[in-house]
């Protein structure tokens, strides 16, 4: 973990909410499901930065942006912070969930995944434009019967979402994943790991944890508590 | 009440609950700039995060409302006396009790800890001056007491507990009401800047009674320290000002 400056060089708008390209050094970029912790000037509450996309001296990172950043607006950078996403070798099929509709966190292991030959395929009800031709979308509601398909399941979901969980994953209320997985849990996180303030607990099958710094990344079964 | 029970090298300090249990030298805040530190609250029984946990913005500052989880005292003993014994600034234990038993005990499980060098009791909010007064009492020990009081009623608790011989006061996040999109309301403890002219008036006020009192309160950045020393806070803590790059951070 590092300090450094950084600024926003460009503002996307996507169908999740603002993107930016983020200046900042080759250290600090995040790894897939790893955070940055960025301060504007004067700003009260920072803001977690996660990887959508690489970028020529930094990186494209993922919805959402306060509202007053602009293309210009330097930054205070800590980090990278949490634990990422940590996909096992010789993976052949990766089925990605995004249960919020939120694509861009889940983005950057397309790109790594298809590059060592892996199949994915993405269950959304929100698909964004601009995908790889190999890359398989389905309605979330499809995963159910497509269960079997992935050797490794990867979801991106809210702290609220993690109660209907077991729903969309198509599991009775006790059930385990048919498969190895992880979950980024996307929650407010406003001390970025350094108070445990406790605002971004999450609630597992062994007792609390953090998502600034036990996670944001899980394992799913300890998820689907 | 005596204010030479505690010393410390500089006049700022992190505010409990901003910093976490331990101080962290790995993390972006310079520690060099603080002369103590101050843990997270900690309870005798473990306490779990609240139900409806949240951190909601407003102009001027957030709400936070997380229920002080931690894993209760003996377990925070356990974890972090090695690292408090080893810190490279005092560390003061920051106490909630509700009950005078459990001040009483846990006090006493923090004395003679290397590395205490003293307690912050944090009272509740809508606690009456008589048992404020019993909860300051039974926390007084080998080490120095801090009182810390609910800005909202620091002027009205600080006159009752100001006749123990307690080492200071000091100021606790007030508490707010917000309603969030689905019309749902929360109460919690108010932070930012806005709260700072709140506490500026409560620390004036202490100090003009002659009660030893450590400012707290929306510190944003050095001028707003300076301010309320100048007023005659004894000391100064700072809060989630911590939680971004502000002027106390390595890069700042």
């Amino acid at each position: 973990m590092r300090a450094a400056r950084g600024r926003v060089d460009e503002i996307y708008f996507s169908p999740g909410g603002t993107q930016a390209r983020i200046t900042c050094p080759a250290r600090l970029i995040p790894a897939p499901g790893q955070y940055l912790q960025a301060t504007s000037q004067d700003a009260i509450l920072s803001t977690a930065l996660f990887l959508a996309g690489s970028a020529q001296g930094g990186f494209i990172s993922a919805p959402s942006l306060p509202e007053n950043w602009t293309p210009g607006t330097s930054l205070s950078l800590w980090g990278p912070l949490g634990h990422g996403f940590q996909l096992p070798a010789n993976l052949q099929r990766l089925g990605l969930i995004a249960v919020s509709g939120l694509f861009a966190r889940l983005a950057p292991l397309v790109e790594r995944a298809l590059a060592q030959g892996t199949a994915v395929t993405l269950f959304t009800d929100h698909p964004p434009g601009q995908l790889p031709a190999a890359l398989e979308v389905y309605p979330l509601g499809e995963y159910p019967a497509l269960a079997a398909w992935p050797d490794f399941l990867v979801v991106d979901l809210s702290l609220e979402d993690i109660p209907r969980l077991h729903s969309i994953l198509g599991l009775p209320a006790d059930g385990r994943p048919p498969c190895p997985g992880q979950a980024l849990v996307h929650t407010t996180m406003p001390c970025a790991g350094l108070a445990e303030c406790g605002v971004c607990a999450v609630e597992l099958r062994r007792g609390w944890k953090l998502a600034c710094k036990d996670g944001p990344v899980f394992d799913l079964r300890d998820i689907l508590a | 009440m005596s204010k030479y029970d505690l010393a410390f090298a500089t006049p700022l300090m992190n505010a409990a609950g901003s910093l976490g249990f331990t101080p962290e030298g790995r993390g972006p805040v310079d520690l060099n700039r603080l002369g103590a530190f101050i843990t997270n609250p900690v309870s005798l029984s473990s306490r779990t995060p609240a139900h409806a946990r949240c951190c909601q913005s407003y102009p001027g500052g957030f709400l936070l409302h997380t229920g002080y989880p931690n894993p209760g005292l003996n377990q925070v003993i356990r974890r972090c006396r090695a690292k408090w014994a080893r810190a490279p600034l005092p560390v003061i234990v920051h106490i909630l009790g509700e009950t005078p038993d459990q001040v009483a005990t846990a006090v006493r499980r923090l004395e003679g800890l290397e590395g205490v060098m003293g307690v912050e009791l944090g009272l509740p909010a809508e606690i009456d001056r008589t048992a404020a007064v019993e909860l300051a009492q039974v926390g007084l020990g080998e080490l120095p007491l801090i009182v810390r009081l609910p800005l909202e009623r620091a002027i009205d608790l600080a006159h009752s507990v100001a006749r123990l011989s307690l080492a200071a006061v000091s100021l606790g996040p007030p508490r707010g009401v917000l309603t969030n999109a689905s019309g749902e309301s929360t109460r919690g403890r108010l932070y930012g800047p806005a709260v700072f002219p709140l506490a500026m008036a409560a620390v004036a006020s202490l100090a003009r009674s002659g009660i030893p009192v450590i400012g707290a309160g929306g510190v944003y950045n050095p001028q707003n320290a300076e301010a309320m020393l100048a007023v005659g806070a004894l000391a100064v803590q700072v809060d989630t000002i911590l939680w971004t790059a502000g002027w106390l951070n390595k890069s700042g």
